[in-house]
């Protein structure tokens, strides 16, 4: 005889269900980074160096200095802004690896208003050219999105392709004679641009801008509107099953593009805030595969824009404690690449792993509760 | 054993977590006969052939081929066997000519080298024998469905089978090339191969076979030849019982207002094929419309068109007097409980109070400023799982965690709460043990009496008339008689189910 269980009414405030959403979605990726740190430390030890030395060495870079700290955090920047396009693609079902090409679209678009001096407060100056990334990325991610929604075209080939397109359309802009080019350099670059667009450097002395609280801040919002509001919900919906959410009432092609337009003007934001914060200027290159970093970043994080933000910390320090990691022990500073690569994949494995456990606990439980009433029949 | 016999499967069972797929099954197909396999869906028709074909080992039973004893672990060794099968979605490589396709699999005579110029004769040398007009050369994709069919047929031909299953052939065909398949495949028995056809369509078993096995509940019911089975025997025994119906008591309704009407109403399915054709219908208010018939005859389409998640070519569809255009989110509308839940009716990785929400969470309920109010949902969700009776710790668990019959009523707690006043039913009760069929068919009548119109596809004939006020038969989507669900005579119903519309007026019959 099998006691029904009674159900509680259980409410919970928004700060406990965000709290509880941390807790159980950190668990697996921090399973995983800790499995890449021991499976690199074989690596490290196979170079003859003391694993821990090296550790210590990319901790102390990372965070040992207040330039270190500064120096993760700018490399999170960027990260952060295209991990959390991309993680938002990953919940409507959408595989943006465009962030690259939309961090040039931005850049390019955040560039030609940040070159105008505009009679207007610093304030608003920047706030138009930040907004002018968003818009480039989210153009460049309409001809993905359209095509995926209405005309059932792969969105990962199409983002793909874009990378190079934007990519060398921003080599030609920055090229003399082109519109964007400084005049009499050698380098195919576009002038400084103006004072008031510039992100403001939060500490002295260091490169720290304020892109890195902006994307904290975005990372928030995009969490609570996945969660909390109908478009989010949506979102999600189409994510999981578009069958579900189409019999549901959901014109899911709208929101396909919708959910495309985001994550790629987020791309665009990664691309705006190099140029507005660190570069300050628009250079063939200057993404430099940060773009395609940040996919890591977001299948890290599983696709949570909270865990993103963590994500992104974590990968901005292995870049930032690289170097002196290298300087200290010798061990190259692409080992920080090998670390990231490997969390990605455990984070992969101990989800299809638990995946199996699930279906073979569910199996067992379905049979046995068919068991009992076949024996009660 | 009977030298004859080309195969014998002997006291075969096969046991799958929780069920019993096939119950000591001994079958039995001589050389130079058509042998049609008969049974519902789930009656264990697939797991018997697949058994046969190495795709599952029995957990006992013997197989004999030719008179001899064999052990068949995979589908290599079946084919060694000379056994092929045809299964019902075709195992083409789109982009691969006809001849790669056939080719497919067979080790080349002189490796590693393809011998294209040899087979290619006996490809035409074969499609000659059987007048077949397939290029070699043309890319599977640009056959007709007809002619994909036969390719695969061929496939075996040039394998050598003797010993044919064709799962469900007539599913993907046109009326005229199913007769043509028949007359082919008598070619083929009149060639020595013997045949196994597994279908539902009485008729087309009727037409085609010489002898006739009927599984039902992963039990043998019998053997019958042909000459001596018509089609209420064969449904009969299909079924089980001498369908009575134990029609559940009701009072007349009262009111008779129109809710649902469609006019001429013709669409597709799928692939593009007229799976509707000039419907007419109405359903009024307080009365349990039940839609019979042999599955894919256009139930699934004419639901969806009604929902609106199908478009009709031509026609129109009011509820209430509003034309259908598109999805109708409006639950106080329309309730609708898919055909397959899983797929359509809830999301997998969603919690069992999101899918209960899953229509409803941006009324005003539950969105306020924008804002999803998570407390309000809980709560709601909470009542809905205590008067449905859903047996979950708790609504904010994932859905998946549910047994099937659970997550069955979380689609009817989602679809009856807003009170439709039009409830669209497709195959509710398929995969649901008895008393949940009957916990289902109560909450049909229930909705009926409180003033719903209510439709009812069910393949399940015994069903349909325990619990219908009207019953229609859908064959390839035209509606053959509109009967009256008190008199309907389970005889009549059968003849209509073939398409055998003359039985109305040999009935007297109504309407």
């Amino acid at each position: 005889m099998i006691k029904r269980e009674l159900v509680k009414p259980r409410m919970d405030s928004l700060w406990q269900t965000t709290l509880k959403d941390i807790v159980f979605t950190s668990a697996r990726p921090v399973y995983a980074i800790v499995l890449a740190f021991v499976v690199s430390a074989i690596m490290i030890v196979a170079s003859k160096v003391n694993p821990i030395t090296a550790y210590v060495a990319l901790f102390q870079g990372a965070f040992g200095s207040l330039a270190g700290l500064a120096n993760t955090c700018v490399r999170a920047t960027p990260l952060l802004f295209g991990g959390l396009g991309i993680a938002y693609g990953f919940k409507a079902g959408l595989l943006n690896i465009g962030a690259e090409g939309q961090m040039y679209a931005g850049g390019a678009a955040a560039t030609v208003v940040a070159l105008t001096p505009l009679p207007v407060p610093a304030v608003l100056h920047v706030t138009l050219a930040v907004s002018a990334g968003f818009a480039g990325g989210l153009i460049w991610g309409f001809i993905p999105g359209y095509l995926r929604a209405y005309r059932g075209v792969s969105e990962i080939v199409v983002t793909l392709m874009l990378n190079y397109v934007g990519i060398y359309f921003i080599n030609w802009l920055v090229e003399e004679p082109h519109p964007l080019a400084e005049l009499n350099t050698t380098f195919p670059q576009s002038p400084i641009i103006e004072k008031s667009a510039q992100l403001p450097i939060l500490i002295k002395g260091t490169s720290m801008h304020a892109g890195i609280i902006l994307g904290v801040v975005l990372g928030l919002i995009l969490y609570l509107l996945l969660r909390y509001t109908p478009s989010g919900f949506k979102t999600r919906m189409i994510g999981q099953n578009p069958e579900a959410a189409r019999y549901a009432g959901v014109r899911v092609e709208k929101q396909i593009l919708f959910a495309m337009l985001i994550s790629a003007g987020f791309g665009g934001l990664a691309g705006a805030s190099e140029v507005l914060g660190l570069k300050l200027r628009l250079f063939d290159f200057f993404a430099g595969g940060v773009g395609y970093e940040a996919i890591a970043v977001a299948l890290l994080a599983n696709g949570n824009p909270l865990g993103v933000i963590f994500s992104a910390f974590f990968f901005g320090a292995l870049k930032a404690g690289a170097n002196k990691m290298q300087i200290v022990s010798g061990i190259e500073s692409s080992m920080a690449l090998i670390v990231l690569a490997l969390a990605v994949l455990f984070v992969i494995a101990i989800g299809f792993g638990e995946r199996r456990l699930r279906s073979k606990r569910k199996k067992d439980k379905d049979s046995t509760e068919r068991g009992i009433r076949a024996y009660g029949d | 054993m009977d030298q004859k016999d080309a195969l014998r499967m002997e006291g075969i069972t096969k046991q799958f977590p929780g069920v019993l797929a096939n119950d000591n099954i001994t079958f039995d197909l001589r050389a130079g006969e058509v042998h049609g396999l008969l049974g519902e869906n789930g009656a264990g028709k697939s797991t018997l052939m697949n058994i046969l074909y190495g795709l599952h080992r029995a957990d006992s039973g013997k197989i004999y081929v030719q008179g001899e004893k064999v052990e068949i672990t995979s589908p290599r060794i079946a084919v060694d066997h000379g056994i092929g099968m045809v299964h019902q979605h075709f195992m083409l490589v789109d982009n691969l000519t006809a001849l790669e396709n056939v080719i497919l699999g067979i080790p080349p005579r002189h490796p590693p080298l393809l011998q294209l110029d040899s087979d290619r004769a006996r490809f035409k040398k074969l499609a000659e024998e059987y007048q077949i007009e397939i290029d070699p050369s043309t890319p599977a994709w640009q056959l007709p469905v007809g002619d994909k069919q036969w390719l695969e047929i061929l496939k075996q031909l040039f394998r050598e089978a003797k010993i044919l299953v064709l799962d469900e052939p007539t599913a993907v065909l046109a009326p005229s090339q199913v007769l043509q398949l028949f007359k082919r495949v008598r070619q083929l028995v009149a060639e020595g191969c013997a045949v196994i056809f597994i279908s539902h369509k009485l008729d087309e078993v009727l037409e085609v076979t010489d002898r006739i096995t009927v599984l039902r509940d992963g039990r043998l019911i019998g053997t019958i030849a042909t000459e001596e089975a018509t089609g209420p025997k064969l449904a009969q025994m299909m079924v089980g019982r001498a369908v009575s119906s134990d029609r559940m008591p009701r009072q007349p309704s009262k009111t008779k207002k129109k809710v649902l009407e469609i006019k001429g109403l013709y669409c597709n399915d799928d692939r593009g094929i007229p799976a509707v054709r000039d419907l007419n219908l109405i359903v009024h208010a307080g009365e349990i419309l039940g839609v019979a018939g042999v599955d894919g005859n256009g139930q699934r389409e004419l639901a969806e068109c009604i929902a609106g998640m199908r478009k009709p070519e031509k026609g129109v569809i009011l509820i209430n007097n509003g034309l259908i255009t598109g999805v109708i989110r409006d639950q106080s509308v329309l309730g609708y409980i898919p055909e397959d839940k899983n797929k359509t009716g809830l999301i997998d990785g969603f919690t069992v109070e999101e899918n209960l929400v899953m229509k409803t969470f941006d009324t005003p309920n539950f969105t306020r400023k924008g804002i999803l109010q998570w407390n309000a949902i809980r709560e709601a969700a909470n009542d809905l799982v205590e008067e449905y009776d859903i047996k979950t710790p708790d609504s904010t668990i994932a859905i998946h965690n549910l047994s099937g019959g659970n997550q069955q009523r979380v689609v009817i707690a989602r679809e009856l709460n807003g009170e439709p006043a039009l409830l669209l039913t497709s195959q509710p009760t398929r995969g649901l043990d008895l008393g949940a069929v009957e916990s289902v068919h109560k909450i049909l009548l229930k909705e009926r009496n409180r003033g719903a119109a209510v439709i009812f596809i069910s393949t399940e004939l015994p069903e349909v008339m325990a619990v219908s006020d009207r019953i229609i038969v859908l064959f390839k989507g035209e509606i053959m008689g509109d009967l009256d669900g008190d008199t309907a005579d389970v005889n009549l119903i059968g003849e209509l189910m073939l398409g055998h519309r003359d039985a109305l007026k040999a009935a007297g019959g109504a309407s």
